[in-house]
């Protein structure tokens, strides 16, 4: 522990002591400045800062917040953070679902009024508000990926299908929500389930995501009422402690969410298995911790050199100091009786033949089931994949972003060389370019099982969970905001 | 673990807050011509001004309190600051601008003093570092030492090197002698280029201490942990100009006295450099570039408005970048926003900044090019540094080392010679302050319809001397030579040694007559200084002596200067003229010939009596110490001073048996050669003057 008085290092511990003290803007600058020292890095601790940043945003003194104007103001927050990082997802990822929950909130406020006002019309359906209705985001996911990172494009540049899609998928039914932790917003709307309702709703998303320019939606015409409906909302309804209850749940989330995958440990891992693991998650401890009390298995540990090495070599010998993030300690491995059994990175093709499981913990996961994970895994992956060795990753949901890998080389962060050659050698530093990769790119088709906190699921699912996490309208932060424009 | 204290809140409990001291001037002219008109923290490094990786590094240690020590330029770095991050209510510290018109480090620390800005403990930095290490522990360790003893009054942060680094300072080797028990520095030692490198330690230093390391493989960064005594230290020692030389060496000697400590903390991971010299940042960029400096690189857009991207091979590119589909940017290349790139051109190993235009088929390697420049088709330019708005023609060929200053516009099919410093601007030696002022366009350099001229370096010729031998041996090392390594010269601390030897020195010496207060000492030095550079422009020019000598009677006049003041700022300005003379590739009996002959009237001015002659001689020994061929410019000076009758036989005989002029090993070595003239005048002097022809064939 640091007995230092002054000067200490700024860290997420005193960005988040800082919060309550400093400014909300001077708080925004100085995550960013974190960010971009690397201060706070990795996707836990970003999620955690971020998820405290915006609930300082939303709970700004003095600031009545109307739905859009919160969106704007931590659409704009999200770009800033986003462009100090990009590469750090968990940011990004938050960010949006804040917005998400933002949005939510606005719908449920406007949608009992929508209701009296223009019942039996041919107005949207709350249902669909509530939970845009899967199947039209299906549609635009899944033929193009790319969609993802380009949502209003892909919408306004074919404003015919979007209609048509949806019509051949209204018929569909919807699937309940299938989320357990978003399902505290979920279901507070009354179900609006009539066919009628159904076939309507393309339009009925169109409030609150951009309307397509070309489509003629009924209710671009009734959108001044709307307007107006809006702007008496904040005075009805309270949007801004929603919000900060929607974000404090998020957090909670955060906090349980190595144990609500560790939950489902006993389902993966059986007795006297041989697993292999990598760096030094305290995800993949919590959950092979799990699993140790109840059966015993061998632990194969990559030591994830040059990056990790320290913490995994730490973790192994020590489990969790509780100096971190969290005041959490656990013991380690092995003193429940599992033989840990530590290697290069380099002898996992050896050894591979004889695992029974690859448990992987990312650094993101990406919307087409691809992940980043610390340098090294990928090189696991393939190894595991020629041996046919099932691939398990677990993943928050938090790390689950919506960005399509167009670029994988640009999602890869390179670090500090001198990890790899000492500083001191001279003659490599002059002569050789040496170069430290943090992060590896794991394609879709490596991995087997995702296990998240709602559960396990394949690759080719992870769409689904994204597209419940995260509004389309929010995919791409950069896009002009032209929805709320013209409601706000 | 205590809470952070924050800026704008009040202190939490009782806790002081970190502060930190940049000192933004470099006192020196390592940069020139840049620095004539841009401050050096101000100058971009991979597109990024200095200031901002200490600063950056500085709110990454959790530093809140920042006070910017500048002397030169300080409107620049006022207002660079001022419209940076820094000063804004989101800035992680608060910033203040200290002024100070003197001319050194010792000057800065001594007014912080007296201001009494420093609360308790601080950083002390200089405004060119560039650093990423943890530092934590170094603070960590300095309060554990302090609660120990209140005698250790600062720590010095040093990074492990190895043998041989580019990064390291190369001919300035910094010798630490370190009880590694308790981190003590013990001894401190520059050793002088082209000397044995050998170590004086002094006896106590090997009896008290049982294990000593000697260490030469660190880079002194420049970042120190200051007390509050350390800095009281400074106040008490008025002549102390450099932390190093003197400070640190000050402070070792007088241990026996006062008994106070200076401790290291070697740090073996994390970067941390000085870009100190053009060598050095040459070595910084390409660190910065190849990320050591992580997460410090270009791809992290510090600054708001940087969009820089890494691709393959360490070539960073900003938005808006304009490459043309036949030209190539290979490895280790940076290019700033809107710049273009016309067809076949190629790009490798350099850093090229915003909106800059780079012609066709042009081919730039390890070069610097600062924002706005303009190259032209098929110009070719090797390790170089363009400045900002600069223009180079086309078909041009700028050679290694060559350093183009702001907005010099070298027209078409020009060669830019080796190591050239091409300018537009020169400083003009005032009484008060230096002014800058546009100097004479020499088509000779620049061509036909450019604009600039070739910078001598009027100031530290001497330097520049050293600085030319040093790069030779440097190359000799470097085989591949890819470094900017000609006109690497050596640091600040060096060079005041130069300037700074004789003032203290003959300070000694005259305080032997005279019981000077602190007071009058230092107005002296200062009077020397302006007086010797005055004297030393005059004879530069190659003006009238009377002219020369009815300026330096004003600068008496003014300062109230003693005769034996006179005397030693004539004496310093010949022997830098000299020494000028001898580097522009005289011979040092040319030399002495050419300085000394046309101003007989100005020595014989301040030299009347045997006495007065002896001083004389005296100083020029002093300051012959230092000066290459210093001993056989002495021979040359006292045979033509005796010559010419502006020194007599008793002068030289008082001289040669003056105790002072053999106070040292150096000045008994400079001196032998110059025995037989002594002799045969001290001989002779009253046979007037025959046989001096043939002395001089003897030679």
């Amino acid at each position: 522990m640091p007995s230092s008085v002054v000067g200490q290092t700024p860290s997420l511990t005193t960005f988040l002591k800082s919060l309550k003290q400093n400014d909300i803007e001077n708080s925004i600058e100085l995550f960013i400045s974190l960010l971009k020292r690397r201060q706070i890095k990795n996707s836990r601790p970003c999620a955690i800062a971020t998820t405290h940043l915006l609930l300082r945003v939303v709970a700004e003194p003095k600031r009545k917040w109307d739905a859009q104007k919160l969106i704007a103001r931590v659409r704009h927050v999200g770009r800033r953070l986003i462009a100090a990082q990009p590469r750090e997802m968990a940011v990004g990822n938050i960010v949006r679902r804040v917005l998400g929950v933002i949005r939510e909130v606005a719908e449920r406020d406007e949608d009992p009024l929508t209701d009296s006002e223009i019942s039996g019309s041919a107005s949207p359906i709350t249902g669909e508000f509530q939970r845009p209705a899967l199947p039209t985001r299906f549609s635009e996911f899944s033929p193009l990926h790319g969609a993802a990172a380009m949502p209003h494009n892909m919408h306004s540049g074919r404003p015919g299908t979007a209609d048509s899609m949806a019509m051949e998928f209204g018929g569909t039914p919807q699937r309940p929500a299938l989320l357990s932790t978003n399902a505290s917003y979920a279901g507070q709307g009354p179900p609006g389930t009539s066919l009628f309702s159904i076939l309507q709703h393309p339009q009925g998303r169109s409030p609150m995501a951009t309307p397509p320019p070309g489509t003629q939606s009924p209710v671009t015409g009734p959108s001044p009422s709307r307007r107006a409906i809006a702007g008496e909302i904040p005075e009805k309804l309270d949007i801004k402690a929603e919000v900060i209850d929607g974000i404090k749940e998020l957090q909670d989330e955060l906090d349980v969410v190595d144990n609500q995958i560790a939950e489902s440990a006993l389902d993966h891992i059986h007795s006297n298995e041989i697993i292999l693991t990598h760096t030094s998650s305290q995800t993949v401890q919590k959950f092979l911790l799990t699993d140790a009390r109840k059966r015993k298995f061998t632990l194969f540990h990559a030591e994830a050199y040059p990056n990790n090495h320290e913490a995994t070599h730490a973790t192994i010998l020590n489990g969790a100091q509780g100096e971190d993030d969290s005041d959490e300690r656990w013991k380690p491995l092995t003193s429940l009786g599992i033989t840990v059994i530590l290697i290069p990175d380099t002898a996992v093709f050896a050894l591979m033949s004889r695992i029974n499981k690859v448990i992987l913990a990312p650094h993101a996961v990406l919307a087409n089931g691809s992940l980043i994970a610390a340098a090294g895994a990928s090189t696991i992956a393939l190894a595991a994949k020629t041996h046919h060795v099932p691939v398990v990753v677990l993943s928050g949901v938090y790390k689950l972003s919506p960005v399509y890998p167009f670029d994988t080389d640009e999602l890869i962060e390179y670090g500090d060389p001198s990890k790899v050659v000492p500083f001191e050698e001279a003659e490599f530093t002059d002569k050789v370019d040496i170069v430290n990769p943090l992060y590896d790119w794991v394609d879709c088709d490596l991995v087997d099982l995702y296990i998240t906190n709602l559960g396990g699921h394949a690759p080719s699912y992870l769409y689904r969970i994204v597209a419940d996490h995260y509004r389309m309208e929010d995919i791409d932060l950069n896009a002009k905001q032209d929805a709320v424009v013209k409601k706000g | 673990m205590a809470p952070k204290a924050r800026k704008t809140g009040e202190p939490l409990e009782a806790e002081e807050t970190l502060q930190a001291v940049i000192i933004a001037d470099s006192y020196e002219d390592r940069f020139l011509p840049f620095t004539l008109e841009r401050p050096r923290c101000l100058l971009t490094l991979a597109n990024m001004p200095l200031i901002e990786y200490t600063c950056e590094w500085l709110a990454s240690v959790g530093v809140e309190e920042v006070f910017v020590c500048s002397g030169n330029h300080t409107d620049q770095v006022e207002t660079y600051l001022n419209n940076s991050r820094w000063t804004k209510d989101t800035s992680p510290f608060s910033v203040e601008v200290v002024r100070s018109t003197e001319p050194s480090v010792g000057d800065a620390m001594r007014d912080l003093d007296q201001k009494g800005l420093m609360k308790g403990d601080f950083i002390c930095i200089y405004g060119d570092v560039i650093a990423n290490i943890p530092f934590d522990a170094a603070l960590k360790a300095h309060r554990a030492r302090r609660e120990k003893s209140k005698n250790a009054i600062m720590t010095m942060v040093l990074r492990e090197a190895g043998d041989y680094h580019r990064t390291k300072d190369q001919h300035h080797r910094r010798c630490f002698v370190i009880d590694p028990e308790t981190d003590r520095c013990i001894h401190y030692e520059q050793v002088r280029p082209r000397t044995s490198p050998r170590l004086n330690i002094p006896e106590e230093v090997l009896k008290d201490h049982v294990e000593i390391d000697m260490r030469e493989d660190l880079i002194d960064c420049g970042i120190d942990i200051y007390t509050l005594d350390a800095l009281a230290q400074w106040s008490d020692s008025f002549d102390w100009k450099l932390p190093r030389q003197d400070f640190v060496h000050g402070v070792l000697q007088d241990f026996e006295t006062f008994g106070r400590t200076i401790h290291t903390h070697i740090i073996s991971e994390g970067y941390a450099a000085r870009v100190n010299t053009l060598r050095a940042f040459d070595a910084a960029t390409q660190d910065v570039v190849s990320r050591w400096a992580f997460p410090y690189c270009p791809d992290t857009n510090i600054l708001g408005d940087q969009s820089y991207q890494l691709q393959k091979g360490n070539v960073y590119k900003e938005d808006g970048v304009v490459l043309a589909r036949s030209s190539t940017v290979s490895h280790g290349s940076v290019l700033g926003k809107a710049t273009s790139i016309g067809e076949g051109s190629v790009i490798t190993n350099s850093v090229i900044g915003r909106r800059c235009v780079i012609g066709r088929r042009v081919e730039i390697e390890n070069a610097y090019i600062w924002d706005d420049a303009r190259v032209g088709d098929d110009t070719v330019i090797e390790t170089a540094v363009i400045a900002n708005e600069a223009s180079v023609g086309k078909k041009c060929h700028v050679k290694r080392g060559a350093l183009v200053s702001y907005g010099v516009r070298i027209a078409n099919g020009v060669t830019v010679e080796e190591n050239t410093r091409i300018t537009r601007f020169k400083r003009k030696r005032g009484y008060d302050n230096d002014e800058v002022c546009q100097g004479v366009t020499d088509s000779k350099v620049v061509g036909e319809g450019g604009e600039g001229f070739r910078l001598e370096l009027d100031e530290d010729e001497e330097d520049m001397h050293e600085a030319m031998l040093a790069g030779t041996q440097e190359m000799n090392i470097t085989t591949d030579g890819d470094d900017i390594s000609d006109f690497e010269s050596g640091d600040e601390e060096d060079e005041y040694a130069h300037s700074r030897e004789p003032t203290s020195r003959s300070g000694s010496f005259t305080s032997i007559a005279s019981d000077e207060s602190g007071e009058t000492k230092r107005d002296h030095a200062k009077f020397h200084r302006e007086a010797s550079d005055s004297i030393f422009d005059g004879l530069q020019r190659e003006q009238d002596p009377d002219h020369i000598q009815l300026e330096l009677q004003a600068q008496r006049l003014t300062e109230n200067a003693e005769d034996n003041q006179i005397r030693r700022a004539v004496a310093v300005a010949f022997s830098r003229r000299i020494a000028n003379l001898i580097e522009g590739g005289r011979t040092a009996k040319e030399a002495v010939a050419t300085a000394i002959l046309p101003n007989q009237r100005l020595i014989k001015a301040c030299v009347k009596e045997a006495s007065e002659q002896a001083e004389f001689l005296l100083f020029l020994q002093t300051d012959s110490v230092h000066r290459a061929q210093g001993s056989k410019v002495l021979l040359h000076v006292a045979f033509v001073l005796a010559g010419e009758d502006m020194v007599d036989g008793d002068g030289l005989e008082m001289w040669w048996e003056d105790p002072r002029s053999v106070a040292t090993e150096e000045l008994k070595k400079v001196r032998a050669e110059t025995k037989p003239v002594v002799d045969q005048m001290a001989g002779e002097s009253e046979d007037d003057d025959e046989d001096e022809e043939e002395d001089d064939d003897d030679e």
